[in-house]
């Protein structure tokens, strides 16, 4: 159960039924576009980074020490959260307007073949999803790729209904892993952090296969999330180094009950951030930032 | 007591004088190491640079008495109780930038130095559990909400050891801290060692063992793996006080409003030793400054 009320909410903290933690995540040196979408679970820091790397197409849970570290309790819900973001050197300034997603990475299938042209590439299904029945699908690059390609993903929706099929979705060319592959669907620019799905479904249980319509050059796993939270960063941090030294930055909070309702974090969940950034590359930028949870009796 | 309403709050304040401040300035004794949390008790300034004094293995209390140096927080045996309404936080470092700051009552420490750090095994640690007296060492009950980690205090040698700490909680059952969580090869001084930017990282402080809600004893800091060829630890038993206040860049000074939010108002008990921690993205500049804002108020 939650928190009977806001003498409990407050009480928590002086009871120790309380964390906080830092997450620290430097995307990788390869070029990022704008507005396109980023899985910073990929990237480097802490925690370490998730490279979606088990069995090809077979369904797995991602490790928990690759989400951000949280104690291992019921009842946990976010308190507050604090972020920031580096920029990658005094003059950048392409990693500033992000919008961010904390997301519960449940459940992935990787290594999909994005040039296996009219193939069914079938997924096995190992282990089912944990924690919720259903959630979002992303699309995450695990290598580079060279085209614009596109195709449907076969899946059981949120009420158990099997054989259904994803709106046809475009993929994207990427300089390394760690983008969101996924664009519209309807043309290959602008993003989508998540699968269209088919009319009338909302989240996907599992997946049973995806078919390429046309190539796309690379790979790419298939995750399904349950999002949690969204916040943003907005200027980047950074100092200048020749001339009149200034410096920018600024960070950006949130508290839960005051400024957000608060969200639950369900017990072994593995918490990563999707960010998405407007004015250039995120190439080695650093996103910062603290999590507090707090937890009831 | 504390404040009855907001109105009360504010008479407190206004008519009776029952508000103050103070100032944190520190000049950081070395440079902090990129994704680390760092402690500013060995850094000079005002309070002055702590030598960690005490016999080895033991546990040391500390509160706004330790000779050492402390923020010095009105009367010490008021029943009125004390609250922070605000704080800010400063650093002017060339690098480093962003960091957060986390404040935090010191509660004691352990401190271990050469064979302690330069050897593994278990290295058994002296203290007196605490309790839940009037004494200013039980100011949190039974070690309530108190947590745990283990503090470069002079720089750190080669090799990264695992780090371990038995304690019983706060119920007196005994527990371990997270297994693996590694320590920081090659540490500055400062640097809080079992936070990092790698996998079996965590900062600022070590995951205590699931449900747990505090520490009343600490029972022994166990190394692992390769030791560190040298230097000098301290194992610190902290009350986190209020939200991180985060600092974008170097110069600005950052302020919290601790009254509104909720829970609002960290409690500062009788004997709070208030100090900060601070963690770096980048590496932080040696030579850096730090200034710090403290409000707080009684009522009563």
């Amino acid at each position: 159960m939650g928190f009977n009320g806001v003498r409990e909410w407050a009480n928590a903290v002086d009871a120790g039924r309380v964390h906080l933690t830092t997450f620290r995540k430097t995307v990788a040196s390869a070029s990022t576009v704008a507005n396109d979408f980023v899985d910073y679970t990929y990237f480097a820091g802490n925690p370490p980074a998730n490279f979606y790397a088990s069995a090809p197409l077979e369904a797995a849970q991602v490790e928990s020490i690759r989400g951000i570290h949280l104690p291992d309790v019921d009842n946990q819900f976010i308190k507050s959260i604090t972020a920031m973001s580096a920029a990658a050197g005094a003059t950048n300034t392409t990693n500033q307007n992000q919008r961010h997603t904390l997301c519960d990475y449940l459940l992935y299938y990787p290594f999909v073949d994005t040039d296996a042209v009219g193939e069914q590439q079938d997924m096995i299904q190992t282990v089912s999803i944990p924690r919720y029945t259903s959630g979002q699908i992303m699309c995450v690059a695990q290598s580079a790729s060279s085209a614009v390609g596109s195709f449907t993903v076969s899946y059981t929706n949120q009420d158990g209904v099997s054989g259904r099929t994803s709106q046809l979705t475009y993929t994207k060319v990427v300089s390394g892993g760690g983008t969101l592959v996924s664009s519209t669907t309807n043309a290959v620019s602008g993003s989508q952090p998540f699968l269209q799905l088919q009319a009338g479904d909302t989240e996907a249980r599992s997946i049973e296969s995806v078919t390429m319509v046309s190539a796309g050059g690379g790979l790419m796993a298939l995750v399904i999330v349950k999002p949690l939270i969204h916040f943003v960063t907005t200027q980047e941090c950074r100092r200048t180094t020749t001339g009149n030294l200034e410096s920018y930055g600024a960070a950006t909070y949130s508290e839960s009950v005051i400024q957000r309702r608060p969200v639950e974090i369900k017990r072994g969940a593995v918490v990563g951030v999707v960010g998405l950034g407007n004015a250039g590359s995120l190439a080695s930028s650093v996103l910062v930032g603290t999590l507090q949870t707090i937890w009831s009796n | 007591m504390g404040f009855t309403s907001t109105d009360d709050m504010i008479l407190q304040m206004t008519s009776n004088g029952k508000a103050d401040s103070h100032i944190l300035q520190k000049t950081l004794v070395a440079a902090g190491v990129a994704g680390h949390w760092q402690h500013l008790l060995t850094s000079p300034g005002n309070i002055p640079a702590a030598t960690f004094g005490g016999a080895e293995l033991t546990f040391i209390p500390t509160d706004n008495t330790w000779s050492e140096g402390a923020i010095p927080i009105a009367d010490q045996t008021s029943p009125a109780t004390k609250h922070l309404t605000a704080a800010g936080a400063s650093i002017i470092a060339a690098a480093g930038a962003p960091w957060f700051v986390q404040f935090v009552d010191l509660v004691g420490y352990a401190k271990a130095t050469t064979t302690n750090v330069s050897t593994t095994g278990t290295k058994a640690i002296t203290m007196t559990p605490i309790a839940a007296t009037a004494s200013n060492v039980d100011r949190y009950p039974n070690g309530e909400g108190l947590r745990l980690c283990v503090a470069a205090i002079a720089a750190m040698g080669a090799n990264a050891p695992t780090m371990q700490i038995n304690y019983l909680n706060q119920a007196g059952a005994a527990k371990a801290t997270l297994a693996g969580c590694v320590s920081t090869a090659s540490a500055t001084n400062g640097t809080i060692l079992n936070s990092g930017n790698a996998a079996n990282k965590y900062g600022p402080f070590l995951p205590l063992a699931a449900g747990d809600t505090g520490v009343s004893d600490i029972v022994s800091l166990v190394w692992g793996g390769t030791a560190h060829a040298s230097g000098s630890v301290a194992v610190l038993l902290c009350k986190p006080l209020g939200m991180p206040v985060p600092l974008p860049a170097t110069g600005l000074f950052n302020v919290f409003d601790y009254v509104n939010t909720l829970p609002s108002m960290p409690r500062l008990k009788n004997g709070a030793n208030l100090t900060a921690l601070v963690y770096n993205t980048a590496a932080t500049t040696s030579g850096g400054t730090f200034f710090a804002s403290l409000d707080y108020a009684y009522g009563g």
